[in-house]
């Protein structure tokens, strides 16, 4: 219990920090204006239209802002709230919006800027008052670490399962069941989950790529080249390489970009994924860069595709510049590394999305991927959130937040289902320090 | 009979769905983003039903793009009526999408009112 008061209570940026979230939200802002990149990538598709005069920035506006406002104030706060780590959906969507709703070039990063100030003072005030409070509901969050980290191991047996059924789903169940006793058993020190991931997701990707190649070979064999025809007059092909053009017309301000959210993730003050904040948070730095190493490939095709079919890039790219600035041992090298791997990610994107049209097993994969990754975290976030609820108020804590998942659930989920259960934690934790001052509720000695 | 095309994160609960309704007149199979923008070009599938967190972007995918915004619709996270999707269908639209943690209601309601169609 104690390590994990710690970990929650000691974060406080300094002023490098706050300047470099500030700076970092303003070029975000700034090109999400320019309709350069935006984070959601929901609202990528609709960019297209707009880069191309057929769309109204204020109807994309409304379109960015009714895909992220859930997921700002349903998963980025209270994230970012219960482990005083930052994370993309609290810093890039709200840039996201800001920066296309400016109505002039340079309003934009004035925003943006605004926004990442409100973020460092506000979740340090937040955090220290909440802290303070007689039921701590925050440090009570931590309690979603355990659950979220252990289910997460298990996602690339999802996908696998979901891929290419029951049996291959049962082999890597196995395999990565006996890769967590041993790690546990041998390397007590490790992250249990860190090798039994590493080997799911390269068999679901070896179990894809196999797959790929015998349809193929099938398809030449019984007189192919059907598909270079269809290729040869493909609208997909112009449409990706004037996005490919357009994108790499601006490369050096992506190599800006690239090594600005580098150095944020460099300063361990954030957390790229979902699982990311609650490792970062703990100062494990290293397990955090496996877990979104391994979640970048539910991610690549997607960005890629929406990229190349919108003009539009990611804010954060591939996501790899996250693991990579988690392991580099200071902030000069994550600048001139990030810029590096945006530079090349911007100018590869149309090979990767030629690619990944000759594979569409492994584009199929990244879609089972990201499925499997929102079961475990569903799943995981829910019981992780139950024992939060029990951690500061017990049974009454249990009803509260519980109940309000459910009333969540029969109301037709208005907030995000993976959002609903850490947002009912913060309102259940508001509610019980209300009954404790009227006096109707004794607070748990943690 | 109509073919349906799905893609994006839920493709496989959505036909999963969707089959388990039987459903005269449609034919609903797993598919992704880039081939269904191909089949639906060519006239090889008729609709495509993506999913996605948000309902709009990487259920849609490419389609946007590929098949122009009028073709496309997406429900983002609200829950349309059945009326709503009849006059969505009387648009021409071809594309939808939605967030797959509303696909045991959208799905069934767009796979009923394409069938009554068919």
């Amino acid at each position: 219990m104690n390590t994990t008061l710690a970990a929650g209570a000691n974060l406080d940026f300094s002023p490098a920090q706050q300047l470099t979230v500030i700076a970092l939200c303003a070029l975000t802002a700034f090109i999400s204006h320019m309709a350069l990149a935006v984070f959601n990538d929901g609202v990528r598709p609709f960019m297209l239209d707009f880069i191309q005069g057929r769309s109204t920035r204020s109807a994309t506006t409304a379109v960015s802002f009714g895909l992220s406002a859930g997921f700002i104030f349903g998963l980025g706060a209270p994230m970012a709230l219960s482990t005083g780590v930052l994370n993309p959906w609290l810093l890039f969507l709200p840039t996201d919006i800001l920066g296309l709703l400016a109505p002039k070039k340079w309003i934009a990063p004035i925003l943006g800027g605004a926004w990442g100030a409100v973020v460092v003072f506000g979740l340090n005030g937040a955090n220290d008052v909440a802290h303070d409070l007689p039921v701590d509901f925050l440090t009570a969050m931590q309690q979603m670490s355990t659950p979220i980290l252990f289910l997460f191991t298990l996602f690339p047996v999802l996908a696998i399962t979901k891929q290419f059924g029951r049996v291959w789903g049962g082999v890597a169940g196995v395999l990565e069941l006996a890769l967590v006793v041993m790690t546990m058993k041998i390397w007590p020190n490790m992250f249990a989950g860190a090798l039994a991931m590493a080997v799911g997701v390269l068999m679901l990707i070896g179990l894809a790529i196999a797959k790929d190649v015998r349809e193929r070979k099938a398809a030449r064999a019984e007189g192919g080249g059907v598909e270079e025809v269809v290729l040869a007059d493909d609208p997909m092909a112009s449409l990706f390489s004037s996005s490919a053009a357009r994108l790499r017309k601006f490369l050096p301000l992506f190599m800006v970009l690239g090594a600005g959210v580098c150095v944020l993730a460099q300063m361990h003050i954030f957390g790229g994924g979902e699982a990311t904040s609650f490792l970062i948070a703990k100062g494990h730095y290293s397990e955090a860069a496996q877990v979104d190493f391994y979640r970048v490939f539910g991610f690549i095709p997607l960005i890629a595709t929406t990229a190349l079919a919108s003009g539009a890039y990611g804010i954060a790219g591939f996501t790899l510049v996250y693991p990579i600035g988690y392991l580099l041992p200071n902030p000069f090298l994550a600048a001139i590394v990030g810029a590096a791997v945006f530079a090349v990610e911007v100018l590869a994107l149309s090979y990767i999305g030629k690619f990944l049209g000759k594979l569409p097993s492994v584009r199929d994969s990244s879609e089972h991927l990201r499925s499997a990754i929102t079961d475990t975290l569903q799943l995981a976030i829910l019981f992780g959130s139950l024992m939060a609820a029990n951690a500061m108020g017990a049974g009454l804590g249990i009803l509260v937040v519980g109940g309000l998942y459910l009333l969540n659930e029969a109301m037709g989920r208005p907030v995000v289902r993976m959002a609903a259960a850490p947002a009912a934690v913060i309102v259940g934790g508001i509610l019980l320090n209300l009954l404790y001052w009227l006096d109707l509720f004794t607070p748990i000695k943690g | 009979m109509k073919k349906i095309l799905t893609g994006g994160v839920g493709k496989v609960e959505v036909t999963g769905t969707v089959k388990a309704l039987a459903l005269d007149g449609i034919d609903i199979v797993v598919s992704s983003d880039m081939d269904a923008a191909m089949k639906l070009r060519v006239g090889q599938a008729d609709f495509y039903l993506g999913t996605c967190h948000t309902g709009a972007g990487a259920s849609l995918g490419v389609l946007v793009g590929l098949m122009g915004q009028p073709a496309c619709h997406t429900f983002g996270r609200s829950v349309p009526t059945e009326d709503e999707v009849n006059s969505l269908l009387d648009q021409g639209k071809k594309v939808f999408g939605f967030s797959m943690d509303q696909i045991d209601v959208i799905a069934p309601l767009i796979a009923r009112a394409i069938a009554a169609r068919a």
